[in-house]
């Protein structure tokens, strides 16, 4: 029983083992390295300006779209989670929405709107898309690490005389900071991964990795696919142990907050 | 009654309903206009229900039905490969259980698109499982049909149906199945009157997710189906992006929102039923 799950769980690991181990291969096709491993397809991603521009913009774009998700994303928690306002189940709904519209649905149709608001073209139009496509989960998150804390420690901040700002930025925002960071790593990493909604978007001089890996897996299909693989999910793994750094350095009071009790 | 909810809401409210509404009006108004002539996406100024007709043919009917028999597929497939994972992965002891998690949403940290290439490599007829499947015979062909659409669409949604049904279960008290144990109740009762019940909710959502990412369904069918397995959203990119006709596109994602739509409805029913 106990291999058997972690046997399951080899198996869903397989699909992307093998996209890492092609990428160190030193022939022309997607095969993986049998004798001689080789960087030859990681030196030609840097040196190719198509493949090295699109993994930059694609790492903006997913940066650009975390802070969308969050800055929308965290207000409207905190609102669902602490007020009891007419709409605010509506309200939860429509943000979730965002996570249940077909993802090919919502790249045809912003496809003609981002033309008719003249953001065709343009990065913004796929950070917003993204941003989108960050909120349900930043709010899921945020609003579940809310709901974990009790709302007495606001109230008796309100109730030592802080204002509804102080509150805001020297209670709340320091209890949820974990949330929201996991929030915007999710966002990050969803961004960086979104294959579907980019392919839609993509214009020439927008294009994201996905864009440049689709013609590619359609047509003649070279290891620079896995490289392009590795490298962003290499990314994504870095911005996870940031975030776990960052979050670990937060939790340690510093020199500022020592003195501040008297 | 304090403005101050209404003014935290706002910002994600118009961001969402704006992203959505405006592109699904736009999408509305594209799919009544006549194809395009000649250059551009479509005609601009027309009104016709000619689009509506060419994709509720028979063809296009029998499309929307593949389709929504391919959610269905991929929501029963993802729940027969997550369910047992997660009670595996419940059953572990907190470290084996965050071990165990981090690596089924491992393969979330890589590309969709590259992750299907992996998968459509090993199952493909040169890859190691049709090699070792032929020296006992013939090979069963494993991609470019159904059976690759799916395999592959479900490996995408597992890990997120996994996640939600570890996380149902974690907030079952542990202690009730060992009280159940300790009265008497066998393994198998132990389950089906304690962990089961539980699950069910998580199961639910779990299979509606399932069902809908499956209904939109795109890379999966792409990746590892053959020309033959057009879902609807398959279709759509092909009539946008290969024939330049956006209103059939346009009325295709919406006849896709609807069908999504009806297996919500479904569920809903089945659902009600269940409890009655």
């Amino acid at each position: 029983m106990k291999i058997l799950g972690w046997l399951a769980i080899a198996l869903l690991l397989a699909p992307f083992g093998y996209a890492v181990w092609i990428s160190f291969s030193p022939d022309t096709f997607l095969t993986p390295p049998t004798g001689s491993w080789s960087l030859r397809w990681y030196v030609e991603f840097g040196e190719n300006r198509r493949w090295s521009a699109a993994l930059v913009r694609s790492l903006t774009t997913a940066l650009g779209a975390s802070l969308v998700a969050v800055s929308f994303g965290t207000p409207l928690a905190y609102a669902v989670a602490r007020h009891r306002f007419r709409g605010r189940r509506i309200v939860a709904s429509i943000a979730i929405a965002p996570a249940l519209v077909p993802p090919a649905v919502l790249g045809m149709g912003l496809l003609p709107f981002l033309f008719v608001v003249d953001l065709w073209g343009s990065p913004i139009g796929l950070i917003l898309a993204h941003g989108l496509l960050g909120l349900p989960v930043v709010l899921l998150i945020v609003r579940s690490s809310l709901d974990g804390q009790s709302p007495d420690i606001e109230l008796a901040a309100r109730g030592l005389g802080a204002s509804p700002w102080q509150v805001a930025r020297r209670v709340t925002l320091p209890l949820i900071r974990p949330a929201i960071l996991a929030g915007a790593l999710a966002a990050f990493v969803g961004s960086l991964n979104e294959g579907l909604v980019s392919l839609f978007l993509a214009t020439p001089s927008t294009e994201t990795l996905p864009a440049v890996v689709w013609p590619q897996l359609r047509h003649a299909a070279s290891p620079l696919v896995a490289v392009a693989s590795t490298i962003s999910a290499f990314a994504a793994a870095l911005a996870c142990w940031g975030v776990a750094a960052f979050g670990h350095a937060a939790r340690k009071p510093g020199p500022k907050h020592r003195g501040e009790g008297n | 009654m304090s403005r101050r909810p209404y003014l935290l809401a706002a910002p994600a409210t118009l961001l969402v309903v704006g992203l959505l509404l405006g592109p699904a009006i736009l999408l509305v108004r594209i799919s009544l206009c006549a194809a395009p002539q000649g250059r551009g996406f479509f005609t601009p100024g027309t009104w016709t229900l000619e689009n509506y007709r060419t994709i509720t043919d028979a063809d296009g009917l029998q499309r929307v039905a593949e389709t929504f028999a391919f959610g269905l597929g991929v929501a029963a497939l993802t729940l027969a490969i997550a369910y047992p994972l997660a009670l595996f992965i419940w059953s572990l002891s907190p470290t084996g259980r965050r071990l165990a998690l981090g690596l089924v949403l491992l393969p979330k940290f890589a590309n969709g698109l590259v992750l299907l290439f992996g998968l459509q490599q090993l199952l493909g007829p040169v890859g190691p499982i049709s090699q070792a499947i032929a020296t006992f015979g013939e090979p069963p062909l494993l991609t470019r049909n159904w059976f690759g659409a799916l395999i592959g669409e479900t490996y995408l949604i597992v890990p997120y149906a996994v996640l939600l049904l570890v996380e149902q279960l974690s907030r079952l008290d542990a202690n009730l199945v060992l009280a159940a144990r300790g009265l008497g109740a066998s393994r198998w009762q132990a389950f089906r009157r304690i962990v089961w019940p539980h699950s069910t909710p998580g199961l639910w959502l779990a299979g509606e997710l399932a069902a809908i990412w499956g209904i939109g369904a795109f890379l999966g069918p792409m990746i590892l189906g053959g020309p033959a397995n057009a879902t609807l959203a398959v279709d759509l990119h092909r009539q946008a992006f290969d024939y330049g006709r956006w209103p059939r596109a346009a009325a295709e994602a919406i006849l896709l929102i609807g069908t999504a739509i009806l297996a919500l409805i479904v569920a809903a029913g089945l659902r009600r039923w269940r409890a009655a």
